[in-house]
């Protein structure tokens, strides 16, 4: 009787076993998150950010990030900066209001983490690669977008002092949904 | 020379008080805050030595006798005040500081207090100099 009692307890317990998936998990951002960028002559922060992140260390492959920059939040700390960097000369904000990340692919790679997606900014796609590490609940990463690629400013007059590379620093405490 | 000099920190008191209180009519006004960037003592002592600069232009032009150019000192000293603002305008805040548009609202104008508090209380000095003179 024992014996039977123990057969139909594992082959339940497989059959169970057999549905269970490994299940990503949402992140709810909070408030602390910086996105810094740093050129030549241009520094400064956006300071408003929006987006859903679902991630599993141990399922990457459900694993999403959709995020969302509000382009009229940035700050470089000087007023009329300000208003130059939002205006239809470089960013744009009134017809492009928003920078966009949305990822096709997160792998594991040597110092962490990397995710593939597109990149909108300023009208323009781009596929790049974010490298990231998620630590201490917060998602860390820094890489560097050229600004020609999305048509930010040009290479002419005042504005070929900032340089073509931005560099971008982005820090993301989260805690799960 | 002392006469002067009590000019140039009369003067430079008189704009750190005036500065003083735009400066939190200001930040109350519309409700920002640039206390790490300007502090009362900064104000006063910014002041109060813009104020000592100018006495001791006026000094050099009475020791030189040159007081028939002090007309030309004055526009120096306000071009010199206009010019200031260039940095009011070129400076870049802390990124944790909000609205830093509204810090040219804030510093420009304190930029001129001092030439101002130093030209309106210009004249009793000049008086108290002709006084002295006369009583020579």
């Amino acid at each position: 009787m024992n014996q039977l009692r123990f057969v139909v307890l594992f082959g339940a317990t497989m059959f169970l076993c057999a549905f269970t998936t490994i299940q990503s998990i949402d992140w709810k951002i909070n408030d602390g998150y910086s996105i810094k960028f740093k050129a030549t002559d241009a520094e400064g922060v956006f300071k408003t950010m929006t987006g859903d992140i679902s991630f599993n260390e141990n399922d990457l492959s459900s694993s999403k990030f959709s995020v969302s920059v509000d382009v009229s939040s940035i700050n470089t700390g000087n007023g009329m900066k300000n208003k130059h960097a939002k205006s239809d000369k470089w960013l744009d904000a009134a017809k492009y209001p928003s920078i966009s990340f949305n990822s096709s692919k997160i792998s594991k790679s040597a110092n962490g983490y990397q995710v593939e997606g597109t990149l909108e900014m300023h009208g323009l796609k781009k596929q790049i690669v974010i490298p990231f590490i998620f630590s201490s609940n917060t998602f860390k990463g820094n890489f560097s977008v050229n600004r020609m690629d999305f048509g930010v400013g040009t290479m002419e007059g005042m504005s070929k002092k900032v340089s073509n590379e931005i560099a971008l620093e982005i820090s993301v405490p989260v805690t799960k949904k | 020379m002392k006469k002067i000099f009590i000019h140039g920190i009369v003067a430079g008191v008189l704009s750190s008080m005036a500065s003083l209180l735009y400066f939190n009519l200001y930040q109350t006004t519309l409700g920002t805050s640039f206390d790490k960037v300007i502090n009362a003592g900064s104000i006063v002592g910014s002041s109060i030595f813009g104020c000592v600069l100018m006495s001791i232009g006026y000094l050099l032009l009475y020791k030189f006798n040159k007081e028939n150019i002090k007309g030309i000192l004055n526009i120096v000293i306000t071009v010199l005040s206009f010019a200031s603002i260039i940095g009011v305008i070129s400076i870049s805040l802390p990124l944790e500081i909000e609205s830093p548009e509204l810090f040219t609202g804030l510093a420009v104008p304190m930029h001129f207090f001092p030439a101002l508090a130093f030209f309106a209380i210009e004249p009793f000095f000049r008086h108290q100099k002709a006084i002295t003179k006369t009583a020579e």
